[in-house]
């Protein structure tokens, strides 16, 4: 089933979350008889839970599709699926690069979205050849004509190079393939040059070792060769190669312009990392392909076992896991409130989420987790030293600083026009400067801000959709550090300081703050047996006090026959209910009062 | 594990028909037309509850051979039942000859002991409380009465359709009747109740005398939510507007107001002559409950219909909830020539370290308590030994260890760490 180079055609699919994208990978797997449609399920390539319940992409995924042009010749199809969603333009870059081309999905009813546009500049930064999709024309709500003159004025998209769909209904999708095979153009590389293959993703499988999904930009890469990782200087023997359809099949050869996989038999994925360059172990390459950026976590998180026992358990799952997601970042660190744990970093708070939840599902882990925090650079008074501090918990004291820095980002949102001044008022509390805004249409339009990325994390995406209705989207890039006005809040629970609880905040919010996070955690805090202060500090200050309650009446008044079993059973819920909480001193505290510092820079 | 089990002492009928629903109440119920009317169902489950009467019998039979006559010495053997318990739903929606019917039917196959207590639940209700001097006629010796409260604003809230003045009227029925006992049950931690609506509802329950009172602090659950409303659940799925109304009302219950309102009623009921012989039941002396004690002391019991649950010393069993399934099971269609069954349920064979966890949570909930030995050598040590230190257990003079007042409103908090 070797596939000529010339009619090979390695591309993406780019769409905003909901515009379509797996509905149309899905019609191009029916179409193509890539899989047999009694085995044929919804976001077949999503196959992981967690994506399948959020209805979203998380990891990337490869996939060949064979496909016979109009023409009567057959090609060979690699689409190679990206995450949605704004934490992981990383994954996304990664996949572009592996690829010639890529369909733009965008939504007949919706238009173009924040996000949608960053990802087609950086597909545009990659020279890929895009073509214009714009999906669900059969919805009543269609305005297919705006979107096309949205793609024109915003994208510089050509009019006639758009090509209308309805990946549910199955139109449109002939028109998709041929322009696939058409438009975009076929890999180059010379298949007599030494091998050169890019890792693009990898994960760890127990009877192969670290698969690795590759792009062959020069050579063959056979089974019985010897194999050497040109960053790491690892080598090996590949157990097997072959292509994604979607399931791994083996072949015996992959060849340049090709993207497939290869088990290598390595037991550390740190031997075969992403962006790292295969080449032949006899005859190498001269130089390896450029590689990838290394993802760059802007949240950070601790990550803590519920019961300190499992804390070695813990790392073994953070270790695992690192394997199929290199985009996170972990190192122990320990708390006085919940213990022994990781201190994570993560690309954003949905990958934090992601990550979180993962560890739990997949490895059986109950976790707490931290509030997120921002990475701050603090400079000392003493030496002029700067600290870089990414745990609130760490801070120095207010005497021992000059100056705080935080990094800031820029934002990108689309909303309808009707929104500007709520999400001008969202912005502006949160510290945000407007920059400029754009009409993209008559209704809708691009505004652009600079805001502390610590503004940004706490909740900002989910007010976003909130106060527009779920029409705005946004995008936000990294621009850099500047100095703040900021002051570490601490929270004492029953008179002992809660490290966990922590937060940076601006100085001129503290008491603020302060009152509506103890206002907060006095909610959270079940009554326990005793009374329970609350309170807020900055320094030796306090600035806000609550108090919970002692419990008063914990008790089944009935208790008969059949209640017997049943209240066992209860109190066996309550039970683990109360496991899942950490234990500060004398107090139980649950999870969520961990993460109510979220919310709180705004009333 | 045979060895643990033992013939019944007790029998527990269920009856799941009332007049309305309560959007409070979690047993199983059907209401309208089910429960009256051209479209009742009530004939063909009563056939069936006395099939179930008869397999059941035929089961103890077989496994402990036949009841022993009334009177007759208890050994090994089957004794005659101590105590039978017909509630629901309104069992005195039945007419008194069903009743009677019934307690023929339990009187013959399982045998009922001289000075045996037979309880039967009644809804105060005009049009529910029933043929009270009938059902006594047929061997009820106890009436307990669902009142739940005196205050006219408190039982609309609650859904019901009774009169503070019904509850008068029907204890003073079942006492002309010759009832040996009289039971009210009246609830707490109700919305809209004040302190003062409160003392009210006790004082005015005090002043018709009862023998016995069962005071419940509202508690809304949500059974689905547990998981027990499935095919084979002992509970039907909560209607949506049983659901809505049970978030409204919590939102106007207050933990620190039900804990008062309980130490309030521990102090006027003891003024009044009533002990408080387990967490929510007080009565004056002889009238403690002695079927309820049954459960409470672990004794085993047989029961019928549907949702009842049983215990032989060892296994609990129950059957489902559905009415559908339980009257197709024991008394299928004439002419489909297919024998009568026992219906649909689940059973849980407890192992001994559940067996006494359960014993030391059900024995805390009386005021006989634990005995020192039960405690030190049992899985609740632990616990108890925290309960005394946080002053909600004590040991008495006896040695018994029970659960202090404020120890009974935290019980729960006692129990899980017994579980």
């Amino acid at each position: 089933m070797t596939t000529p180079q010339e009619r090979l055609r390695n591309f993406s699919i780019i769409a905003h979350i909901d515009h379509g994208k797996s509905t149309l990978a899905d019609r191009l797997l029916e179409v193509t008889h890539t899989i047999d449609p009694r085995q044929m399920t919804s976001q077949v390539l999503d196959s992981m839970d967690l994506e399948r319940e959020k209805g979203i992409t998380i990891k990337a995924r490869a996939v060949r599709l064979e496909y016979t042009s109009s023409a009567g010749l057959t090609y060979g199809l690699n689409l190679i699926d990206t995450p949605g969603h704004v934490d992981f333009t990383y994954e996304v870059s990664r996949s572009l690069q592996a690829c010639e081309g890529a369909i733009l999905v965008v939504d007949a009813a919706q238009g173009i979205e924040a996000q949608t546009l960053a990802n087609v500049f950086l597909a545009m930064k990659l020279d890929l050849t895009i073509i214009p999709v714009i999906n669900k024309i059969d919805l009543p709500s269609a305005q297919p004509d705006v979107v096309i003159e949205e793609l024109e004025n915003v994208l510089a998209i050509p009019r006639e190079e758009v090509i209308l769909a309805s990946a549910k209904e199955g139109t449109g999708i002939d028109a998709i393939l041929e322009a696939v095979v058409a438009r975009i153009p076929p890999p180059k590389g010379d298949p007599k040059a030494p091998l050169r293959a890019l890792v693009f993703d990898s994960y760890y499988d127990a009877y192969k070792g670290v698969v690795a999904y590759v792009r062959l930009e020069e050579g063959r890469l056979r089974s019985h060769d010897g194999l050497r990782l040109m960053a790491s200087g690892a080598e090996f023997t590949p157990l097997e190669m072959g292509v994604f359809r979607p399931q791994l099949v083996p072949v015996r050869e992959l060849v340049a312009g090709e993207v497939g996989y290869v088990a290598t038999g390595l037991k550390s994925v740190r031997d075969a990392q992403v962006g790292d360059t295969i080449t032949g172990a006899s005859h190498p390459a001269a130089a390896p392909l450029p590689g990838y950026q290394a993802a760059k976590s802007l949240v950070f998180a601790g990550i803590y076992p519920i019961s300190g026992e499992d804390y070695p358990l813990l790392r073994d799952a953070l270790e695992k896991l690192h394997l199929n997601d290199a985009s996170f970042s972990f190192e122990p660190e320990s708390s006085v409130a919940l213990g022994f744990g990781f201190r994570c970093g993560f690309l954003g708070l949905l990958h934090m989420e992601i990550v979180q939840e993962r560890l739990e599902r997949e490895f059986a882990l109950d976790l707490i987790a931290s509030a997120p925090s921002v990475e701050y650079r603090v400079r000392l008074v003493h030496d002029g030293e700067v600290l870089v501090v990414d745990n609130p918990s760490l801070f120095p004291s207010s005497g021992e600083i000059e100056e705080i820095e935080e990094p800031w980002v820029a934002l990108s949102v689309v909303t309808p026009a009707t929104y500007i001044g709520t999400v001008m008022d969202l912005t502006r509390i949160r510290r945000g400067t407007f920059e400029s805004m754009e009409y993209l249409d008559p209704t809708r339009v691009l505004m652009k801000f600079e805001i502390p990325l610590a503004e940004l994390i706490v909740d900002y995406f989910d007010q976003l959709k909130s106060r527009t209705q779920g029409y705005a989207s946004m995008d936000y890039e990294e621009i850099g550090y500047r100095p703040a006005r900021l002051a570490k809040l601490d929270v004492l629970v029953n008179g002992e300081p809660v490290d966990a609880l922590s937060l940076i905040v601006h100085r001129e919010e503290a008491q603020a703050i302060g009152r509506r996070l103890a206002a907060k955690l006095k909610e959270l805090i079940p009554r326990q047996m005793f009374e329970v202060p609350i309170q807020a500090a900055v320094g030796s200050q306090v600035v806000a006090r609550e108090t919970v309650r002692a419990m008063r009446k914990n008790v089944l008044a009935k208790c008969y026959g059949g209640d017997i079993t049943r209240k066992r059973k209860l109190l066996e819920k309550q039970k683990e209910g109360k496991q899942r909480m950490k234990r500060v001193g004398s107090v139980e505290i649950p999870q969520e009062a961990f993460l109510a510092v979220l919310g709180m820079g705004e009333e | 594990m045979t060895d643990r089990a033992a013939p019944p002492v007790a029998l527990y009928v269920h009856v799941p028909f009332c007049v309305s629903l309560c959007p409070y109440c979690d047993f199983v119920v059907h209401a309208g037309a089910a429960a009256r009317g051209p479209r009742a169902r009530v004939d063909a489950y009563v056939a069936a509850l006395l099939t179930e009467i008869d397999l059941r019998a035929d089961a103890l039979d077989t496994r402990f051979g036949p009841p022993l006559e009334p009177g007759a010495p208890a050994g090994r053997a089957r004794p005659a039942l101590a105590t039978v318990y017909i509630g629901g739903g309104t069992p005195s929606l039945l007419p008194a000859v069903t009743v009677g019917a019934l307690l023929d039917r339990v009187r013959s196959r399982f045998g009922v002991a001289p000075g045996a207590e037979v309880t039967l639940e009644v809804n105060p209700g005009v049009d529910d409380r029933g043929d009270l001097a009938g059902f006594v006629a047929a061997g009820v010796t106890r009436v307990s009465i669902g009142a739940q409260s005196l205050v006219s604003s408190e039982l609309r809230r609650l859904g019901r359709r009774h009169a503070p003045g019904d509850v008068g009227v029907t204890v003073e029925t079942a006492r002309r009747a010759g009832a040996a006992s009289i039971s009210l049950d009246l609830l707490y931690d109700v919305p809209g109740q004040t302190p003062a609506s409160w003392e009210g509802t006790l004082r005015a329950a005090l002043a018709l005398e009862p023998d016995h009172l069962s005071l419940y602090a509202l508690t809304l659950d949500d059974p689905e939510a547990e998981g027990l409303a499935g095919d084979l659940g002992d509970h039907l799925p909560t209607t949506a507007g049983a659901r809505r109304w049970r978030t409204n009302a919590r939102r106007d219950q207050d933990e620190d107001a039900a804990a008062a309102a309980y130490e309030r009623a521990c102090d006027v009921l003891a003024e009044a002559g009533f002990r408080r012989y387990e967490i929510s039941n007080w009565a004056r002396p002889g009238h403690e409950s002695r079927h309820n004690m049954a459960y409470w002391e672990r004794r085993p019991h047989e029961a019928v219909g549907t949702g009842a649950h049983a215990f032989d010393g060892h296994v609990r069993r129950w059957n489902a909830a559905a009415l559908g399934p339980y009257v197709a099971a024991l008394a299928p269609a004439a002419g489909s020539g297919l024998e009568p069954v026992l219906p649909p349920g689940g059973s849980e064979a407890l192992d001994e370290m559940t067996a006494l966890r359960e014993a030391a949570i059900l024995g805390l909930r009386t005021d006989r308590g634990l005995t020192a030995e039960a405690v030190a050598a049992g899985p609740a040590a632990d616990a108890l030994r925290w309960a005394i230190d946080h002053g909600l257990a004590a040991v008495g003079e006896d040695g018994r260890v029970r659960l202090t007042r404020g120890g009974a409103l935290l019980s729960n908090e006692v129990f899980r760490r017994i579980v």
